[in-house]
């Protein structure tokens, strides 16, 4: 999977589960104080890109240092490229 | 310690016929029927009822996205109902001590449509992983309640009664005991409730639904008719006002009438059957409470959803009490059976027949099936003075419930 599939992927979720406009979702944009998620959301957020990648992350340490959506597309970017939780 | 006096100063509504009252009323007083043949229904193994009174939901994207996300559809029309009944009422919450305003909303039950997604994303592998993060909170059975009190940030009580058809009945009841004990200023209340083959279902194996009108669903439900055969499924929220009077006063507020009595039995004998005689001691201690004679009600809003046995039994109550001095009638032929929404929406719309001293008849009841003759039944419109109004509901479980409102 590419970085821009990733990307694009990833984008659909949050406008989709989220209702965000595209033009707010920018690589640097803070999850929680740019983008309005809360704890709540972390949640849906985790079985979205499940449910989008095929890919089991709800344990993963490492979703706990997500920030930023570009954060978002390394981590799953990792994991679909073997670097991390494999697929489901 | 002398009670204070409960006062309804606004009223909201989420029909079958639309979002508002206004659009209920015009349902109404045109003679139309919402009753619609329910597409899909069909594939409901056993479903024998294809029959419903669905809401065309609108405008659910007002309500902000944190705040929906826990909503199923009934707490959306209740929210709707609520945002509708405080801007009649001429509440600004952001005015409001908000400790002091509360919400009581009843249902049968927490969302059907979320229960049943629920169960349909998580039995088919006993998987849990793909459930979200607010399903829990579309199903609660105390949903509507908790997510209009979200929504609205109120601080105050939030009470939610689960009495199935009676459930917003026992809504206002228990919110005018609150209102008179002055543990709070103003109260949300009512219920709310969904359509879904599931509900329609829980009844059809029972026998209790409509079966012989799929092809012409406008006929059916057909209350205290010879031709009646039982209930149709609706849905909806109705939402009303309730203030303590002397503060409704003070704000010269529009009062639409005082809950002036109430009252709440159980048959005691059977869960899905109701009886005339608990029946009639719910009436009765209604109208004690409020201090009225059989003669001083105009108008009598019957619970009557078209099955065969229940319609029997209120009828003869009602004639055992008042006799065929007091016009009866039932709305559940243009909106259907709207389960816990219905005794809120239905006082709603009874509350603005006192307002325009009209009673509108029982839509689909042409002729009076004789196990239900003896009362007056309302075939055609009335215009008189309506000071004073009798509410009932019924519900399974042997739930009784009566209501009295009289203009000021």
């Amino acid at each position: 999977m590419t970085e821009q599939e990733i990307i694009d992927k990833t984008n659909q979720v949050f406008e989709e589960s989220f209702e965000i406009e595209r033009k707010r979702l920018v690589p640097d944009a803070q999850i929680f104080s740019d983008l309005g998620l809360d704890s709540l959301d972390i949640v849906d957020l985790i079985v979205a890109l499940q449910n989008s990648f095929g890919v089991k992350i709800r344990n993963e340490e490492k979703v706990r240092e997500i920030r930023t959506l570009q954060d978002i597309y390394h981590f799953i970017y990792a994991i679909k490229n073997g670097e991390g939780t494999s697929d489901t | 310690m002398s009670l204070k006096r409960a006062v309804i100063t606004g009223l909201g509504v989420v029909s079958p016929f639309g979002n508002g009252v206004a659009a209920l009323m015009a349902g109404i007083e045109q003679g139309r029927s919402a009753v619609r043949h329910m597409a899909g229904w069909e594939e409901y193994i056993g479903l024998q009822s294809l029959v419903g009174a669905p809401v065309d939901m609108q405008d659910e994207k007002r309500i902000p996205r944190q705040k929906r996300r826990s909503m199923g559809r009934m707490s959306i029309f209740a929210a709707q109902a609520a945002d509708e009944a405080l801007a009649d009422a001429g509440i600004t919450l952001a005015d409001e001590d908000l400790w002091r305003v509360g919400c009581v909303v009843g249902s049968t039950m927490g969302s059907a449509k979320s229960i049943n997604d629920a169960f349909e994303i998580m039995l088919p592998n006993k998987d849990l992983s793909h459930l979200n993060s607010t399903m829990f909170f579309q199903c609660m059975s105390h949903t509507a309640a908790v997510n209009m009190a979200q929504y609205l940030g109120l601080n105050g009580m939030i009470v939610a009664p689960a009495a199935a058809c009676a459930s917003s009945l026992h809504a206002i009841g228990t919110a005018y005991d609150l209102i008179r004990l002055g543990r709070q200023d103003v109260l949300l209340c009512g219920g709310a409730e969904e359509l879904h083959p599931t509900v329609t279902g829980s009844f059809d194996i029972l026998f209790a639904t409509s079966t012989k009108y799929n092809d012409t669903p406008w006929k059916t439900p057909r209350p205290f008719d010879k031709d009646r055969d039982g209930l149709v499924c609706g849905e909806g929220s109705g939402i009303l006002v309730l203030e303590e009077y002397e503060r409704a006063v003070a704000r010269n507020a529009r009062i639409y009438a005082e809950v002036v009595g109430y009252s709440s039995t159980a048959n005691g004998f059977h869960v899905s059957q109701s009886n005339r005689e608990s029946i009639g001691v719910c009436m009765r201690q209604a109208l004690g409470d409020a201090g009225l004679e059989t003669q001083e009600i105009d108008y009598i809003n019957a619970h009557a959803t078209a099955t065969l046995q229940g319609d029997q039994e209120e009828a003869e109550a009602i004639r055992d009490i008042f006799g065929a001095s007091v016009p009866v009638s039932s709305l559940k032929g243009y909106i259907g059976h709207t389960l816990g929404a219905s005794g809120a929406i239905e006082l709603g719309a009874t509350l603005k027949m006192m307002e325009q001293d009209v009673i509108y008849p029982t839509l689909n009841l042409e002729t009076v099936s004789p196990d239900c003759d003896g009362v007056y039944h309302v075939l055609q419109q009335i215009n008189r003075p309506v000071k004073a109004v009798m509410k009932s509901g019924f519900a399974f479980g042997g739930i009784n419930a009566a209501l009295i409102c009289k203009k000021l």
